[in-house]
Order: C-alpha cells, then structure tokens, then sequence
C-alpha cells in the first residue's frame, strides 16, 4: 500500500512537470517579442526622429509581428523576414519579432509589447488593418506601417498602408500560364474568398485571356470570411489541388499562404502517378528558392509580390527620418510586384512577359482588379 | 448482461418469416446492400442533378472519401476503446495534435515508417496522462480531456519553436518538408496509401480484439459494469489503462497521417476539430467498429466533395432528400410510429426540396458546412437506438461500490 502512494506521488509530479513545460511553452514564445535590451536607450529619441528628422546617428529598433502562421511560412511572412533580416545586415538595424496565437486574438497585445520599445511597428498582413490602426492611435509618438492593410475607419496620422499591385502581378502569371498551358485548361487556389484574393484571382484571369480568350480557369477559394483557416490550410489545398488536375487543369496558380504548399505536393503526386507533368505558380516569395528540393521542379514561376522590398525600404525611410504615413503603393513599375525565372522553366518566354509588363506599366494594358 | 447481449445490442429486429427478412438479419447481407444502394443513389442524383465534373462517383472523390475519413476512422476507434473501457475520451484532439507533431518529428528525424509509429506514441503518451488522472486520480473525464485539449498545442508549439526552428523550412509553427509513407495503385481509386489500407485493416482487428478475446471481454467489462468484472477478478484500472492507451495510440496515429499523407508536413492548427468529429463518429456507429467506419466514411465523403466539387454540394441535396424520405416512409410504417417522427424528416425534405429549386448553387459561405448539416440532420433521424456502455463517464473507485 504504502509503496502504491509513493508511485502515485510520483506520477503527480510527472504530470505537474508537463503542464509547467506547456505553460512555459506558450510563455517562450510571447517573450521573445521585447527581447532586445537596447532599444529603450534609442526610443526616448526615436518618436522625435520620426517626425523631425535629425540625421540618424545610431539606426533604430524596429518590431515585427507576423500573421498567424509565423516566420517560416516559405511564403508571405518569410519575405517580410527578409526585409527585416536586410536591414539588419545593412542598416544595422536591430529588430525584435512576434507571431499571434493560432486565433489571432493578441494581436493588439502583441503590436502595443513592440511599441513599448520600438520606434517602428510592422504588422504584417491584411488582418492587422483595423487592430494597428487602434494601436497607432493610442502611441502617436510610434510610427506603424501594416502590410496588405486598409483600416475600416481613417487611418492613424502615424500610420503607413503598404500596399501591392497584386493584379498586376498576378496578370503575368495568368500570361504564363496561358502560354505554356498544353490542356486549355488552368486553375486558381485562393486561400480565403475575400477583396484582397479576388484582386489576384481577376489579374490572373485577365492575364490568361490576353493570351488565350478561349481558355478556361477553374476557380475555387478554400475558405470563405470570417473562417481565415483557408490560409493555413495545405491538406484542403493539396485536394483541391489534386481534383483541379484530375479535372484536366495543368497549370494551377496559389495565392493560399501557407496552403499553397500543399498545392505543391499535389502538382509532385499527380505527376508522378499520371503520364503528364503538371506545374503549380507560387505566391509572394520565389518559393523555388525557399520550398524542399523535392518539390521545386514542379513551380513553373512565382509571382513576386516584394512585401521584404516595402518592409526594408520603410525602415530605410523611418531610420533617415523620411517616414510616409498614408498609402505607399508597389506596383511593377517599382517592381514593388514582379515574377521569378528560378529553374529556368518560364525562359523561353521571358520575351512575352517582358513586352506585356511594359505594356502594363505604360499603361496600355489596363489590369482589372475585380472580376468581370 | 450476457455475453450476447454486450455484442448484439439493440439491433431492430422483423420476424424472421421469409428468408428474405432473415437474411436482412445477418450484417454481412446488409452492408452489401447499404453500399450498393447508396451508389445508385448517387448514380440518379448524378443524372437528375447533372453537374458538369460528375464528381458524385468519380475515381478521384472516392480516394478523397478515403484519405479525409482515415483521421476520423482512426479517432473515432480510439474513443471507441476508451468508452468501452468506461473513460469517456473527448481528449482525442489533444492527443491527435501530439501526434501531428511527433509524427513529422520521427519523420523528418527517421523517415517515414518510424516517424508514424513516433507519432502513435506521442498520443500514446497523452491516453497515459489521461488515465493516470481518470484512473488512478479518478479525475473527472471531461476536465482532465479538456486539460489535454488545451495542454497539447501548447506544448507542441514549445516543442516546433526549439527544435523544428533549428531546421531548415521550419519554424515556430511548422516543420520541414515529411516524406509520405509511399502508395500503392488500386483500381477505381487510383493511389492509395498505405497507412489508409492499415488504418481500414484496424476495423475488423478492433473488432475481433474487443469481442474474440479475453482481453476484449474484460474491457468492455470493466465499461460495462466495472463492479461485477471486479467481483469477478477483473483488474479493472488496468483494462482502462489499456483502454485509454490504446485510445491515445490511435489518436496519435490519426496525427501522423494527417502529417505524413494528407499535407507533408507539420503545421500547428492542422487537426482542424477532427478529434472532436471523429467522437461523433463513434457515436454515429454506436461504439462499434463498423458503424464507425460508415460514419468516417459519410463524413470523409463530404469533406472530399465539398473541397473538390463546389457544384456536387448542390447535388448532395438531393441525396439528403433520398434519405430523409426514406426514414420518414420507414417511421410512417412502423406500429410506434409518432407525428414528430414521421413530420419532422419529411417537413425538411420538402424545404431542402423548394431550396434546390429555388436556387442553382449553394452560397459559398453556406457550402462548407452544407455536407455536416446534412450528414448532422441524417444522423439525427436515423440515430434511433443508440447504445453506449453503460459504465462510460463514470468514475469507478475499488471497493466503494
């Protein structure tokens, strides 16, 4: 009996020692957010800096909070990371980073902890819009800047909108995706069925019929608002995936965020079961260069949208004291949008894009971004 | 209880007058015919409804059926275990997130094969650390699951943050690239995983395990009536612990093959619900292994036509009614028939009726919950005699009953 209790004390300990490694678990991750102990020297000059722009002796300290699915994505939040990363090899800039809960509900928490110790705040994503926007209001001595993001309210006089051309973009790759399609046929992935996913789906259309007004786009968006789980979802892009190239579809475009690499082991299963190649187009970073080798040679290209070019030009901005609050857009003729040529699979008609990205950028070519 | 009554329980029975009537007794007639009728309902539905991509019955939706059901298979024979046992075991989504995450672990660290088996013991892991609080602590089951639910992503994420951080392609809330356990060619169903062939052989195991053995017996004993097992020299704590195990095992192996199959690779959030689906899954197959592949099987269907064929949503409508108006015609029939019961199902054929010709799609935001709905509306009126252990959710001290 007695050799039972102490058995019994023992397991209680056990399950304690797990639970406190959980909890620790969830703290581990909050608290890298403040993690650099410099930055309070700068922050008692920094709000002045912004705003009257003496020059920059020391660069600033700069956060960055992620959307949900966090550094590490290969895709969206990876290319705001470069930003960040470059301005710390070539700024010197020391940044600290965040990532939400997988509900996002902290992310207001998470963008004041980076205020409290920064000059500059990123929110990185179209679901920081509104929450930035209150939190700018409330630090007017912090300059913010939101990724993708329009508040519904007007925007915070601190606050910068740093917005992409994603229709421009996206028309070349529906260019592409016409010119090497073999079935006719192609398909678009959106993660979830909202304004700033439709601009890509109508670019990517608009595209595709310039080149071929006859050929058909399949078009499925994994979630519908307010269920944001379409973009962290690769299981139901990878079946999506699957059924568009059972349909007769051999080129799919993604524009899922963390989703879109399912697509990838879709476009890898499907061709190698079946007698015909089949190629997917990523999103948002080259993510030829960023994807596991074994799945590379089945991205034919990817739109280049450069969310690391917006992050680093606007902590090159804020450190020289030339900040801009309100709309900062990039579009193809900054190439602040753009396409990739790793693997070679898209170089025997670089010519055809080129020559279409100068019409758009002339303007002869008017891209829609809504669907007709 | 007898022996026969623990396995044949509530089964509605006709008088075996004609053979026909007595062959319809016998499950192995029935499943058949299940099967067989539900296909050329589909068949109909394909020609009345006539959607352009066929989807209803292609090759390609009936592998789908069979990868999106395999998690909820897999959980849903793990709460089987358990509540057979007498835990109740809404713990499985925790212990299928533990699996998620051991599972690409093992893979990445070991391929595969070993990484699936890793990821079978990481929900392992979670069933012991339910049954030590329910068995030996005599916890309550929905606190000490509810615990777990919570405990497991936090974990988890602890867990990507310092070790898949490290690698390359990982990070806080995802793991590099997992290899996928390999497949093989089946006719119809073109490629199939193997894990997916394994977790189906585990139904006629789970079945044989729990009513051809001694093993088996005793666990349903000790959910049953843990008092007269343990009168009888049943060691009822065990039979739960093995039962709460086996359950976590399960679960977790649900994990690695929603990492290793479905997506190839690890990312947090990835189970989505589907311990708690694969609950009602058991649920829907009162407690048997059967029945629960049917119900994982009706779910999968949905999940996999809702993602690859937004049209055939609209199409399923039409199956719903089939259904319905059978269980009404089926109630009208029977001597203890009520208003409600025969009313209800037939009051809401006709609206989905009215609705599909009303409308030629069915909203998006309204189709991906279209096909639970459905499948929740069926269950509800084709529940009928449900049959749960009778021991399930109670706490049982030694000696104090």
């Amino acid at each position: 009996m007695k050799k039972n209790k102490s058995w019994r004390v023992l397991l209680a300990l056990l399950a304690t020692l797990t639970m406190v490694a959980a909890a620790c678990g969830d703290d581990d991750d909050d608290t890298t957010a403040p993690a650099d102990t410099t930055a309070p020297a700068d922050t008692t000059t920094a709000p002045a800096a912004a705003t009257t722009a003496p020059p920059a002796a020391s660069a600033i300290s700069v956060g960055l909070v992620y959307d949900t699915t966090g550094r590490g994505d290969q895709s969206f939040n990876d290319a705001a990371a470069a930003g960040g990363d470059q301005a710390t090899a070539e700024l010197g800039v020391e940044f600290s980073e965040a990532t939400p809960n997988a509900d996002g509900s902290n992310r207001a928490e998470l963008l004041q902890l980076q205020a409290d110790t920064n000059p500059l705040v990123f929110g990185i994503g179209f679901l920081f819009a509104d929450e930035i926007n209150g939190v700018a209001l409330a630090n007017p001595t912090v300059n913010f800047a939101v990724v993708d993001g329009v508040p519904t309210e007007d925007p915070a006089p601190n606050l910068a909108l740093l917005l992409f051309a994603e229709h421009e973009g996206s028309f070349l790759m529906g260019a592409a995706a016409a010119l090497k399609s073999e079935t006719g046929t192609i398909g678009f992935i959106g993660g979830v069925n909202v304004d700033l996913i439709k601009k890509f789906e109508a670019g990517f259309t608009a595209g595709a019929q310039y080149i071929n007004p006859d050929i058909e786009v399949l078009a499925e968006y994994i979630t519908q608002p307010p269920d944001f789980t379409g973009f962290n979802s690769p299981d139901r892009g990878k079946e999506i995936g699957l059924s568009m190239y059972d349909d007769g579809a051999d080129i799919v475009y993604a524009a899922a965020g963390g989703s879109g690499g399912g697509l990838f082991e879709a476009a890898k299963e499907f061709s190698e079961g079946g007698d015909s190649k089949v190629w997917a187009i990523g999103v948002d970073s080259d993510q030829y260069n960023i994807v596991d080798p074994a799945v590379r040679d089945y991205i034919l290209t990817s739109m280049l949208k450069r969310v690391d070019v917006a992050v680093f030009n606007t902590i090159e901005a804020a450190n020289s004291g030339a900040f801009v609050p309100g709309f900062n857009i990039f579009n193809l003729a900054v190439d602040g949008v753009g396409y990739s040529t790793s693997g070679g699979f898209v170089d025997d008609i670089t010519g055809d894009l080129e020559d279409i990205k100068a019409k758009i950028i002339s303007g002869e070519i008017v891209v829609p971004e809504t669907l007709a | 209880m007898s022996e026969r009554g623990l396995t044949d329980a509530a089964l509605p029975g006709s008088p075996g007058r004609v053979d026909l009537a007595h062959l319809w007794k016998q499950r192995w007639f029935r499943w058949p015919v299940f099967a067989l009728g539900g296909m050329i309902v589909l068949q109909l539905v394909e020609w009345i409804a006539d959607p352009e991509s066929e989807e209803l019955l292609s090759g390609g939706q009936a592998g789908a059926m069979l990868r999106w059901s395999v998690p909820l298979l897999l959980a849903g024979l793990g709460g089987m275990f358990a509540e057979r046992a007498g835990i109740v075991n809404i713990g499985l989504e925790g212990m299928m997130v533990l699996g998620t995450w051991f599972g690409a672990w093992g893979s990445v660290k070991y391929g595969p094969v070993i990484g699936t088996a890793i990821g079978l013991l990481g929900g392992a892991l979670g069933g012991l650390l339910h049954a030590i609080a329910t068995v030996s602590f005599g916890v309550n089951h929905i606190i000490s699951a509810v615990a777990i639910n919570i405990m497991a992503p936090g974990v988890t994420r602890f867990l990507a943050d310092e070790i898949f951080s490290g690698y390359a392609g990982g990070s806080i809330s995802q793991s590099p690239r997992v290899a996928s356990f390999g497949s093989v060619e089946l006719p119809v169903l073109d490629r199939v995983s193997w894990l997916t062939i394994i977790a189906f052989a585990f139904v006629p195991l789970a079945w044989y395990v729990l009513w051809r053995t001694r093993f088996g017996l005793r666990l349903r004993a000790a959910g049953e009536h843990p008092s007269a097992g343990d009168s009888l020299g049943v060691n009822v704590y065990r039979y739960q612990y093995a039962g709460v195990v086996i359950s976590g095992a399960l679960a977790g192996l649900a994990g690695s093959f929603i990492v290793t199959e479905l997506t190839g690779i690890y990312r947090e959030g990835q189970t989505n619900g589907r311990g708690f689906i694969g609950l009602a899954t058991m649920i829907f197959g009162n407690w048997r292994p059967g029945g629960t592949a049917l119900g994982a099987l009706l779910f999968g269907y949905a999940d996999g036509l809702q993602l690859r064929d937004r049209d055939g949503v609209h199409a399923l409508l039409l199956v719903g009614v089939v259904v319905l108006a059978v269980l009404a015609l089926r109630r009208a029939l029977s001597p203890k028939r009520t208003v409600v019961e025969v009313g209800l199902p037939a009051v809401i054929a006709t609206l989905i009726v009215v609705w599909y010709l009303l409308r030629d799609t069915v909203p998006p935001t309204f189709n991906q919950v279209t096909p639970h709905i459905l499948t929740l509306v069926v269950l509800v009126f084709s529940a009928g005699r449900l049959r749960p252990p009778k021991g399930a959710g109670q706490i049982w001290r030694k000696g104090e009953h």
